[in-house]
């Protein structure tokens, strides 16, 4: 184990560390335009781009052990409906203190007809089986539910890699209560998310997003609008 | 078992053929080693890193048997409390468990009761069981000796096995033998038993001692 953090807290300028590398090596690329038109990266390279430097930054300023990054298999990909788990480990039990499970939506030019758009590559064996396993919900209801049957200290995060009026930018929604809106529409789409941007909703800062759950109590719901670039 | 019929050869391309498939499920406290024992037998590999499982994930395996192809589909399942809900809905179609403990923990045995307990209130009745003691290469450590391990099994009415995901010593045994009971049971119930493929209450298999051995297997 590294030198351990002095007081629970003071990960977060860690964590704030590795979140702004992260999120200005995903915008370049986000912002990259081949002037020839030949290069189309897949949505999965932005989302590794992301990763890939999170994980080396936080692997460097040894924060693994306090704040780790579990990167979910293509199968949990789609039986959870996760792309990482952020986890605020306890120190002697290793348990999580909470966690953050991280979905990333793409920009999307034209709205896929279909609804499981964040749906990775169904190519191999094993993902047709996760698919026929897993229930018919589209990903969003997958990852809430995934942390709903977690309970109030897991939190869904859609992350947001550009926004339609604002292609360079990764913003996110936050909430440990979206399983209260499936309860009102029965149905959690694309649009129901995004509508969490209209209006002048406050938009947090990625270390006040984490400032507030951590110092929030334990069963209280709570849901953020955050900007992570 | 009911599960059977349907599960019969539904793949349609040429690798998705398969005669049966069967869902086996692994559990056991965080760390005594599940995923580790699941990537030595489907991948032959073994990592010295921890990473706790987030919730459950799964991996495929096929092996032959009298001829017929088998699909295994195995889950490595968290051992942690918080993911209790999510794991257990799994538990539902499982047709084989491999209970998992660490001899070199003292802890992890004394939850096997529990983890029966879990396998009894949320699997079927026909469901199969290895208990499996994992790091028996650890012989220096070791603070659950064969013979408490092999007592518990029979009380519980759980075949056994004392295992190393790291040195690979009966990890495809404790596969190969949960197989065989699960065909076994197939056989057994389809041949005299037609209130077990109906799902009707029956003797359970782990009120009686030694499970039944029957040589013929119809898959
Ligand atoms: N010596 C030894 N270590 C093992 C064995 N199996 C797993 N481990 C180690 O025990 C730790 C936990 O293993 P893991 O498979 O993640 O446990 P899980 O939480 O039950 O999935 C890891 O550090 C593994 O390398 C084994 O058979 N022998
Ligand atoms: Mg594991």
């Amino acid at each position: 184990m590294g030198p351990s953090v002095a007081k629970p807290n003071d990960f977060i300028p860690l964590f704030i560390d590795c979140i702004s590398a992260a999120s200005s090596r995903t915008q370049e690329y986000l912002l990259f335009k081949d002037p020839e038109d030949k290069l189309h990266p897949s949505f999965e390279l932005f989302t590794h781009v992301f990763l890939m430097t999170y994980i080396s930054q936080s692997v460097s300023l040894n924060l693994t052990d306090t704040f780790n990054c579990t990167a979910m298999t293509p199968g949990q990909r789609i039986l959870l409906g996760a792309d990482w788990v952020w986890a605020l480990m306890e120190k002697p039990s290793r348990n999580p203190r909470l966690q953050i499970a991280v979905q990333v939506l793409h920009l999307q030019e034209k709205e896929d007809t279909e609804e499981n758009t964040a749906l990775p590559d169904i190519c191999s064996e094993t993902m047709q089986m996760a698919q026929q396993e897993s229930s018919n919900k589209n990903m969003y209801e997958k990852l809430v539910d995934f942390c709903t049957s977690i309970g109030k200290d897991c939190y869904a995060l859609f992350l947001f890699f550009g926004k339609k009026n604002d292609k360079g930018n990764i913003y996110g929604v936050l909430s440990n209560n979206f399983e209260v809106a499936i309860g009102k529409c029965n149905k959690i789409d694309r649009g129901f998310i995004e509508n969490f941007f209209k209006g002048s909703r406050y938009l947090h800062t990625p270390s006040g997003m984490m400032q507030a759950l951590v110092t929030k109590k334990e069963q209280d719901p709570i849901t953020l609008m955050i900007k992570f670039s | 078992m009911a599960a059977t019929q349907d599960m019969k050869g539904k793949g349609e391309g040429g690798d998705q053929n398969f005669d049966y498939m069967f869902k086996l499920l692994i559990i056991g406290n965080s760390s005594v080693g599940k995923t580790s024992f699941l990537f030595r037998y489907a991948d032959d590999a073994f990592t010295s890193a921890f990473v706790s499982t987030v919730g459950i994930d799964f991996k495929v395996k096929t092996v032959y048997k009298n001829d017929k192809r088998i699909k295994l589909q195995i889950w490595d399942t968290a051992g942690q409390e918080r993911y209790r809900t999510i794991t257990t809905a799994y538990y539902r179609g499982a047709m084989g468990f491999i209970l998992m403990y660490d001899i070199t923990n003292e802890e992890s045995f004394g939850a096997v009761q529990d983890w029966s307990t879990q396998i009894k209130t949320y699997s079927w009745d026909n469901a199969q069981v290895v208990l499996a003691g994992n790091k028996c290469d650890m012989e220096e450590e070791r603070v659950v000796s064969v013979d408490s391990g092999r007592l518990l099994a029979e009380q519980l009415g759980f075949e056994f096995f004392e295992t190393s995901a790291k040195d690979n010593i009966n990890v495809k045994q404790t596969f190969e033998r949960l197989v065989d009971l699960i065909c076994d049971k197939m056989s057994e119930s389809l041949d005299t038993d037609p209130a077990v493929t109906t799902g009707a209450p029956t003797a359970k298999l782990t009120d009686s001692a030694p499970p039944l051995q029957q040589p013929g297997c119809n898959c």
